[in-house]
């Protein structure tokens, strides 16, 4: 069963002669445990691919299917019900809220949603993300490394069925950029998540089952 | 709230200036009304006193008390559970070198106006007065002999009572006899001429059927004084309009504050956390900031009064103070709503530069 499903979904911005077409017509589907790439030129339309899978952006047609869900019918708030609790977003620049300390990041989630992780499975996540000494810390004392490895943690907190990373890398050197890519491949591993890395980054490809190219709005799997 | 309490206590300079800025409008609005309600004791107080609750005038006095005279005799037709007749005159009470506006009550010391004494005792005799003690801030003092300006008659000050001021000038009690030298002289009649009789009934309708007798509410009395209703909407006006200020400054900052923390609510809400969480976050940071704004605005203006000298007339009236805080706490929300809109209209995908 595919966790995530995209089927005949398109997607263009303006009319006329000033149309883009930003995804042309794309089938695509992930599999629980798998660490997929997405790699092409800058306004290729991969970060319009990665919004639409996770429910930013709503496609001009087409379905997508969350663990069977249809979430091109849902509104606003059933879909922010599904981010919270299906989807966890990595960005590129930080994504962590700047007044709130590390470990204050992670319990803002539990505020949200009613459920929350258990004090050992909390632990075992500072542990794998080697953030526990940070958690008193503010985002403006760490690191990039650092600050990704914590968005990092705030989008595994969930216990997600996906995780959709755009450029996660762009803002570290090789040996962070590479730590990460680590990190999320051990993750996606040990908790079967389908993890999606949007990136123009080709040597962080090794780390990836499956990779695709993305070319002017279409998405080619690459063979290996 | 967490979110809201968290950013206050980082972001602790920016959000202490907000506070500051309510702050210094809640003591604006404690103050004026503390000047309000001073100066509104300053007119009323003696009337207050005597708990009545409507006063009969004659009906061509058009509810003044100082235009309206009648017989004595007009009691007998008034039906009160208690009544109690009044002769007022307005003088320049001179002794020494010391001169004081007074307004002189004419008074049985058997009814319910006669007031208490706090120092010397009743007036017992002719041209005795008891006189409010504002006047011991014009220099005047137990056994003082004054001198009016509209007549040859003395008075002697035999003792003082408190919170009596009427129109602004200190109230001085004596008998129906001696007011009447006071305002008459020679021409004095038999018959005792006074200016209004206050009652205390349930039923104010029935309590005069005289055609040339006018039954006037005590609340409705008091705002007919002279000045009085001016006054007191001048400064309920500038109250009014503190409050439409404050709720348009806490707009403005508040609005400013969420502008620049856009990209992060999109990050939030991209992240699946609900706008709704997000605008009652600034709510629940709204009332913070105004609660504590308040608090400290209300304390510095009690502590204010405290320092004041006596001759500036604030009189604090902690329930009224206390509506108007809540009212400073409800238009502050009122100010978010902007900024709540705001963060409703924000689209996550703008944050995450899609
Ligand atoms: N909101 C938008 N409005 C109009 N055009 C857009 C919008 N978002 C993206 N595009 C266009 O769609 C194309 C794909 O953009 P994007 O998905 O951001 O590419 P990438 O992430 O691969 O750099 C680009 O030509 C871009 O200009
Ligand atoms: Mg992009």
């Amino acid at each position: 069963m595919a966790v995530l499903e995209l089927n005949r979904v398109k997607k263009s911005f303006g009319t006329g002669h000033k149309k883009v077409d930003a995804l042309k017509e794309t089938n695509f589907h992930a599999e629980r445990g798998e660490l997929i790439a997405v790699i092409g030129p800058s306004g290729s339309g991969k970060s319009t691919f990665l919004t639409i899978a996770g429910g930013l952006l709503s496609p001009t047609d087409g379905d997508i299917l969350i663990n069977d869900t249809n979430i091109a019918t849902l509104n606003e708030k059933q879909l922010s019900k599904i981010r919270l609790k299906e989807i966890g977003f990595i960005l590129q620049a930080s994504n962590l809220v700047p007044f709130l300390t590390v470990e204050k990041q992670l319990k803002l989630l539990d505020k949200v949603k009613k459920d929350n992780l258990n004090k050992g499975q909390l632990e075992q996540l500072y542990k794998d993300l080697g953030i526990g000494d940070l958690r008193a810390k503010y985002p403006s004392d760490l690191s990039g490394g650092e600050r990704q490895r914590v968005a990092i943690a705030k989008a595994l907190y969930s216990n997600p069925s996906i995780i959709l990373a755009d450029e996660p890398t762009a803002s570290l050197d090789s040996d962070r950029a590479y730590e990460v890519m680590e990190l999320l491949k051990e993750e996606t591993k040990n908790k079967k998540t389908t993890t999606i890395v949007v990136t123009h980054d080709i040597r962080l490809i090794d780390y990836c089952d499956k990779v695709y190219k993305m070319v002017d709005g279409v998405l080619e799997l690459q063979q290996p | 709230m967490f979110l809201a309490w968290n950013e206050i206590i980082k972001n602790k300079l920016r959000f202490t200036l907000i506070i500051g800025v309510l702050m210094l409008v809640a003591y604006l609005v404690f103050f004026l009304s503390g000047l309000a309600s001073g100066l509104a004791s300053l007119n009323r107080e003696a009337v207050d006193k005597w708990d009545a609750d409507a006063i009969v005038l004659t009906e061509e006095s058009d509810q003044s008390l100082t235009q309206s005279s009648f017989g004595s005799d007009a009691v007998d037709t008034i039906d009160a559970d208690e009544t109690a007749v009044l002769g007022q005159l307005n003088a320049i009470a001179q002794t020494g070198d010391e001169k004081a506006n007074v307004s002189i009550f004419g008074i049985n010391s058997d009814e319910f106006i006669m007031p208490e004494i706090t120092e010397g005792k009743e007036f017992t005799g002719a041209n005795q007065v008891v006189a409010g003690d504002a006047l011991k801030d014009d220099g005047f003092k137990l056994g003082d002999t004054i001198s009016l300006s509209s007549t040859e008659e003395k008075l002697e000050i035999v003792g003082f009572t408190d919170e009596a001021r009427f129109n602004a000038a200190p109230v001085l009690y004596t008998d129906l006899d001696t007011f009447e030298q006071v305002k008459f002289g020679e021409a004095a009649g038999s018959e005792s001429q006074i200016s209004g009789v206050a009652v205390r009934t349930d039923d104010i309708s029935g309590v005069t059927n005289e055609e040339d007798l006018a039954v006037i509410e005590t609340e409705t009395f008091i705002e007919s004084l002279p000045g009085y209703t001016a006054q007191s909407l001048t400064l309920n006006f500038m109250i009014y309009f503190l409050f439409a200020i404050s709720s348009v400054i806490v707009a403005i900052f508040l609005y400013v504050l969420t502008v620049q923390k856009i990209s992060m609510f999109g990050v939030m809400k991209a992240q699946g956390i609900p706008s709704g969480y997000l605008a009652r976050s600034v709510i629940a940071q709204t009332a913070i900031l105004a609660a504590v704004g308040v608090v400290v605005g209300l304390g510095l203006t009690l502590l204010t009064g405290a320092f004041l000298p006596s001759a500036v007339p604030v009189g604090f009236d902690i329930p009224t103070m206390l509506i108007y805080g809540l009212v400073l706490i409800v238009v502050a929300i009122l100010g978010a709503v902007f900024s709540v809109l705001t963060i409703v209209k924000i689209d996550p995908l703008k944050a995450i530069g899609g």
